[in-house]
């Protein structure tokens, strides 16, 4: 009677002991690439490129960060500042008009039964499906005669129509988490339609919408294809367009490049940290129900 | 008469919230398409600008047809996006359940899982670059050390490895989309079926098999919806990491569009093979939104 | 405190109509109950009432107006939910206020009138919290102390007890009605319970597939139901209805068993014509076990039945049995406890047994 229940429990203790390594392999994988790229933004180039290769850091240094900003010794000449002022500018504008747009696009699908609506919605993600490259070839000749290259406000435009399909993807959503009873209710005593969503319905709307808002900031933050043909000079390069413009200057300054990759993923990490259940939920809410 | 009048402003109410979205679209995304067709069907280059009149009807698509460069590329592309997605969905799948079976720590995991999805694929690409690289990468260095090895592993210059580590960057980018979908599927998930099945007499993985996954397919179809709108990303990925070479080993559709319209400057050709890129995203998307609305009906009728 | 009037009120989605040109008056402070099967219109009728739906057809009038275009926020009506929609966000007490508020009252006279509900509903301590934060029956009063909050001209409660569970919707049935005869307004109810509408309803509206079928106080419904679907409808359990054929003064049933007509209505009978005899289970009780059953034999049948099963529920038995081959439930009032396959003699209140036209399922009481 023990062995039997002694040998289940062995079996038990064994499939969680190998649940666990598994899973402690997988966080390896996903975190090593990642970890090792911080690591080396923080050590001299001597240290990365050394051979047998030094595992455990024997030198700390922020030297790399105050060269690519300009500052310290060895000066890069890289204008990275420049470049963060400008993914800053363009990302966070982007984001604040893409969210507009898509509030009012969210909440017109999200409550609303018209014609078309399946087509429209249909429309929009389809539209979104253009390959970024395959955008820049035509937005490139047509931004030229705008004289909207090498500007912010070109690649706010075009990051504007990148996030909209998804951002009003995501908050219909949100809004159909919340249910039409409450604006009813609100309207049943004494709103009109419009003070019961900004009353209700908004107010309830609002972690999702800030969390479609990261969405679409991180798309523009991160996105290469058409930044680096429709930037130029510093007045406009973001930082994907720097960090590649880096590699292929100043290819075996791998301490200096990660330094700049640190400099691109921490915002983004920050920002994925607080919003990832809100994200998770208004994809499949609407994805699922319909 | 006013009642005429108010439903006709209510039945407008919907168009009017989506008139910004739809103008926007409109101008950014059509018209450019529109003229990027028009272009297409000319000898466009830009070095000489008024080329763009010299209008040639179908032959830079037929050019295409016959341009072995093209071919290749496209093969390629198909055979990277086979495999990825196959590979993203099946890691994310395991991943799901994994952590689905993990009660400690679980919110941690979910969080760490969903880091490579906000890497820039700049960044993804570069930090394999890194890692990948023959002589100074750690891949090497460790393999080295460890003795597996004697000699330089050339990931990012062989024909086959090049193609294996930009796979292995896109897969490593793009699989906690499906992780964490799959995840969601997993916790939506009513427990009722599955211990109805166990009573009547089901293992585990017939279990899986008929109820969870059908289950889990309309998650998976979102998944798929969404990656497939970004399918394009994995440009980024390959333009850093080899750049489409050495000598177009691995150069993908996008790097060759890339190459032909900026570097040679030969836009009518480029607008073409880019007008063949473009369709080649659309009917992947919409295939696939498709699915997801026969199976959210499907799943609708089961909820 | 006004009147609400249906003037041949239709709705319509695209070419489909759900309610058909329903006509119906209530009065003054009245409590009316609408109730029926799901999808019967009943809710629809509400929302229309409310506004929350377009009408497509006829007229809606709240007082003297005309509310047909107006939109809710103008028909000084409240509603109370299913699902008491009451808003996340703000606390209780912001809850209750929420509509003095958008009306431009002064916190005063809001603060007033939040008390004064919250002191009726017994939610005073309650006024800081959350709406998560409450149990579903506080919730409930949460909800309707938000209507009563403003006065309306008429309360709409639109299933309100649906969620709660059944010792729950007992007590709030209780309070409903003790809303009702502490303030005095015109109330619509809606619910699919038929026992929530008797004990509620100063008169109930039985209604299916979008027609009215009948309108009247509880014991008119009861009493004398003008068809055999509200017949069976109302009461509970519901009642018996056996096919016939009239044959001289008797019934003749499916088996030949005879019942005699009842007296009342020997003469709107005719020779040969299809009905149906309907029986409430207290109208039918084994013999010594009835309850109110007529002294004058005229008015009772008697019939030899075999017990199939009985239920005990306490004082009473629920007891089935069969009648010409049908199922028949029978109430037997006492402690006495009765086995399956005895065989007693049943008496049938004929004064209280009913018969509808087989043809048109009409009462054959009613013209």
């Amino acid at each position: 009677m023990s062995t039997i229940a002694s040998r289940a429990q062995v079996r038990r203790r064994i499939r969680a002991v190998g649940l666990w390594l598994t899973t402690f392999l997988l966080m390896i994988i996903i975190c090593l690439p990642g970890l090792w790229v911080v690591l080396s933004a923080f050590r001299p180039n001597r240290e990365i490129l050394a051979k047998p290769p030094i595992w455990v850091p024997e030198q700390l240094t922020l030297n790399n960060f105050g060269k690519i900003f300009g500052f310290g010794a060895e000066q890069v000449g890289i204008p990275v500042l420049a470049y963060f002022t400008n993914s800053m500018i363009i990302a966070m504008t982007s984001t604040v008009i893409a969210l507009i747009i898509g509030v009012g696009g969210g909440y017109a699908f999200a409550r609303f039964r018209f014609r078309f609506k399946n087509g429209l919605f249909l429309g929009l993600m389809l539209f979104r499906a253009v390959p970024g490259i395959a955008l820049s070839l035509p937005i490139f000749i047509l931004w030229s005669r705008l004289g909207l290259i090498d500007a912010q406000l070109g690649l706010i435009i075009v990051y504007v129509s990148l996030n909209v399909p998804f951002t009003i993807w995501l908050i219909d959503g949100f809004f159909r988490q919340i249910p039409i009873s409450l604006s009813e209710a609100a309207q049943v005593d004494g709103c009109t339609r419009w003070q019961a969503f900004w009353r209700i319905e908004f107010p309830l709307a609002r972690s999702g919408i800030a969390a479609a808002g990261v969405f679409a900031f991180l798309t523009s933050w991160n996105e290469y294809a058409l930044a680096s043909q429709l930037t130029r000079t510093t007045d406009s390069k973001t930082l994907p367009v720097g960090l590649m413009d880096f590699t292929a200057q100043f290819t075996i300054d791998w301490a200096g490049m990660s330094a700049m990759a640190v400099i691109i993923i921490v915002p983004a990490l920050i920002l994925t940290f607080l919003v990832q259940k809100h994200l998770i939920s208004g994809l499949t809410f609407g994805g699922v129900k319909g | 008469m006013i009642r005429i009048l108010r439903t006709k402003r209510q039945a407008l109410t919907p168009f009017l919230l989506l008139t910004p979205a739809l103008l926007t679209m409109l101008f950014v995304v059509a018209v450019p398409l529109i003229f990027s067709f028009y272009t297409s069907m000319t000898g466009y280059r830009l070095t000489r600008p008024e080329t763009i009149e010299n209008f040639v009807w179908f032959r830079n698509y037929l050019r295409l047809f016959e341009n072995s460069d093209f071919w290749a590329a496209f093969l390629r592309t198909i055979i990277f996006l086979a495999i990825a997605l196959n590979v993203e969905f099946l890691l994310g799948l395991g991943i799901a359940l994994l952590i689905n079976k993990i009660t400690w720590g679980q919110r941690t995991l979910r969080t760490i899982m969903m880091f490579p999805m906000m890497f820039s694929p700049i960044l993804v690409g570069f930090q394999f670059k890194f890692i990948f690289n023959d002589n100074i990468g750690i891949l090497n260095n460790a393999l080295q050390s460890l003795g597996l090895s004697t000699q330089a592993i050339p990931w990012l210059v062989d024909a086959n490895l090049a193609m294996f580590s930009i796979i292995f960057a896109e897969v490593w980018m793009s699989t906690s989309v499906f992780a964490i979908l799959l995840l969601a599927g997993l916790f939506a998930m009513p427990r009722d079926p599955i211990e109805a099945a166990r009573v009547d007499g089901c293992n585990s993985w017939q279990v899986f098999r008929h109820i969870t996954l059908p289950f889990l397919m309309p998650f998976a179809f979102i998944a798929m919806t969404i990656r497939s709108l970004d399918v394009a990303r994995a440009y980024d990925i390959v333009a850093v990491m080899t750049g489409g070479g050495p000598a177009g080993r691995t150069e993908l559709l996008w790097t060759l569009i890339a190459r032909v319209g900026y570097d040679n400057a030969r836009m009518g050709q480029a607008n073409a093979m880019a007008y063949v890129s473009t369709i080649l995203s659309i009917a992947f998307t919409y295939y696939f939104y498709t699915k997801l609305v026969a199976a959210r009906r499907y799943m609708g009728g089961a909820q | 405190m006004a009147s609400i009037k249906l003037n041949k009120v239709v709705k319509a989605y695209g070419k489909v109509k759900v309610v058909h040109g329903i006509d119906l008056d209530i009065g003054h402070n009245e409590f009316v109950v609408l109730v029926g099967p799901s999808g019967c219109g009943k809710s629809t009728t509400l929302r229309m009432i409310a506004g929350l739906e377009d009408i497509s057809g006829g007229e809606v009038l709240i007082g003297d107006r005309i509310v047909n275009d107006l939109p809710p926020r103008k028909r000084n009506i409240s509603m109370v939910f299913q699902n008491y929609a009451l808003y996340p966000h703000m606390s209780v007490g912001d809850n209750l206020g929420f509509g003095l508020k958008i009306a431009g009252q002064s916190p005063k006279v809001i603060a007033e009138r939040v008390d004064e509900a919250a002191g009726m509903l017994g939610l005073s301590e309650l006024l800081d919290r959350t709406p998560a934060e409450l149990s579903g029956g506080q919730r409930q009063r949460v909800a309707m102390g938000r209507a009563i909050v403003r006065h309306p001209d008429a309360f709409l409660f639109d299933e309100p007890l649906s969620n709660l569970d059944a010792k729950l919707r007992g007590q709030m049935r209780a309070e409903i009605k003790k809303l009702h005869q502490t303030v005095r307004t015109t109330i619509v109810y809606v619910t699919h319970d038929q026992i929530e509408a008797m004990t509620l309803a100063d008169r109930i509206v039985v209604m299916r597939d979008g027609h009215i079928e009948q309108v009247g106080t509880p014991m008119q419904v009861f009493n004398h139901p003008v068809n055999t679907f509200v017949a069976s409808f109302i009461g509970s359990p519901p009642m018996n209805q056996l096919p016939g054929r009239i044959e001289g003064a008797n019934v003749v049933l499916a088996d030949d068993s005879r019942v005699p007509v009842p007296p009342r209505l020997m003469d709107r009978v005719s020779e040969g014509q299809a009905v149906i005899l309907g029986i409430r289970p207290d109208d039918i009780s084994p013999l010594g076990h009835g309850l109110g059953m007529p002294e004058d034999a005229e008015q009772v049948a008697t019939l030899e039945l075999r017990v199939d099963l009985a239920e005990p529920l306490g004082m009473e038995s629920l007891i089935y049995t069969s009648i010409a081959g049908q199922e028949v439930q029978a109430k037997l009032y006492g402690p006495r406890i009765v086995q399956p396959g005895e065989v007693l003699t049943f008496q049938v209140a004929l004064a209280r047994a009913h018969l509808f036209d087989a043809a048109s399922s009409r009462a054959l009481e009613v013209a």
